[in-house]
């Protein structure tokens, strides 16, 4: 039951990890898009928008590759959990407001991605990360 | 498993200090341009010479200061590519509607009723948006000869608190 356990906790974290390093490469590959979706949340100054789009996908990368190789994994899921609830939050505000934008979680640009559709998903996300940050052995 | 919280929050953030250094440096140009106020990927804060801009197939990049430069000289019609309702909505004061998708109509009677040589400017909602640049390729496709881009649209121009206007779509 044990080698269960450390299994599904490995093979959710690796999962975790591959879906914040494609998070952040798309992001990676086009900045200008990425602070383009980061304005639309309305919250930062013109040069604030670039400066997380700058570094935002970065904290995702280096997360994900933490989770991916298991290294200093949890502070890695930590902080993932951190990302998500901000994000959660972020997409609340946004109901809240009545703002009708893509979240600019994955892809930018093209087909708009529902605050509830991506509500749900970080919360999937969160609780993912809450397991691993658990269950893995720093 | 015991956790030591004091090394795992030290740990998340050099995780973000680690992050901010690597996007920062790979994105410098990018961001030292946005921060300048020049045109985003541009590299260059000098206005382009005429003769450059007279053989050019695509509109040239400007930054928000040569734009406020050539607002405040009245010296260039400015023109929003977005959609009216955006329009409506805020948009630089003076500027011209000419929405990207009603820009067949509407090149015609504009080329009509302005010298060839007037500087314009076209812009739209700034980041990736591509409207202005389309649109600014069909004006000197019009026969247009002064025609620049102003990458960082209404979102930067609005944000430096430059004059903006409503309504009148």
């Amino acid at each position: 039951m044990d080698a269960v356990k450390r299994h599904l906790t490995a093979l959710l974290r690796v999962a975790l990890g591959v879906v914040f390093l494609y998070a952040a490469v798309i992001k990676i590959a086009n900045p200008p898009a990425f602070a383009g979706n980061v304005a639309a949340y309305q919250l930062l100054p013109y040069a604030g928008n670039y400066l997380v789009a700058a570094i935002l996908p970065w904290i995702e990368a280096i997360c994900g590759l933490l989770l991916v190789t298991g290294w200093r994994a949890r502070s890695a899921a930590a902080l993932v959990a951190v990302m998500n609830i901000l994000f959660i939050v972020l997409l609340i505000s946004t109901v809240a407001r009545g703002l009708d934008i893509d979240c600019g979680c994955f892809r930018q640009g093209g087909e708009k991605t529902s605050a509830w559709t991506a509500i749900f998903r970080d919360i999937m996300l969160l609780v993912a990360a809450v397991f691993v940050f658990r269950k893995t052995k720093q | 498993m015991k956790s030591d919280p004091k090394r795992l929050a030290a740990e998340m953030a050099i995780i973000v200090v680690v992050a901010a250094i690597i996007g920062i440096t790979w994105n410098y140009r990018l961001l030292a341009d946005v921060f300048q106020g020049r045109a985003v990927g541009a590299g260059t804060s000098d206005p382009p010479p005429a003769a450059t801009v007279a053989s050019a197939p695509i509109p040239l990049p400007l930054g928000l200061m040569q734009v406020k430069e050539l607002f405040d000289r009245n010296e260039a019609l400015i023109i929003d590519a977005r959609d009216r309702d955006s329009y409506g909505a805020g948009h630089i004061r003076g500027a011209v509607l000419l929405p990207l998708g009603e820009a067949d109509q509407l090149i015609p009677p504009l080329a009509a009723n302005t010298p060839k040589d007037r500087f314009l400017i076209v812009y739209c909602n700034g980041y990736d948006c591509h409207d202005s640049r389309a649109l600014g390729e069909k004006l000197i496709r019009a026969g247009f000869g002064q025609v620049f881009v102003f990458e960082g649209g209404f979102p930067e121009w609005r944000d430096a608190g430059y004059p903006v206007a409503r309504g009148g779509a």
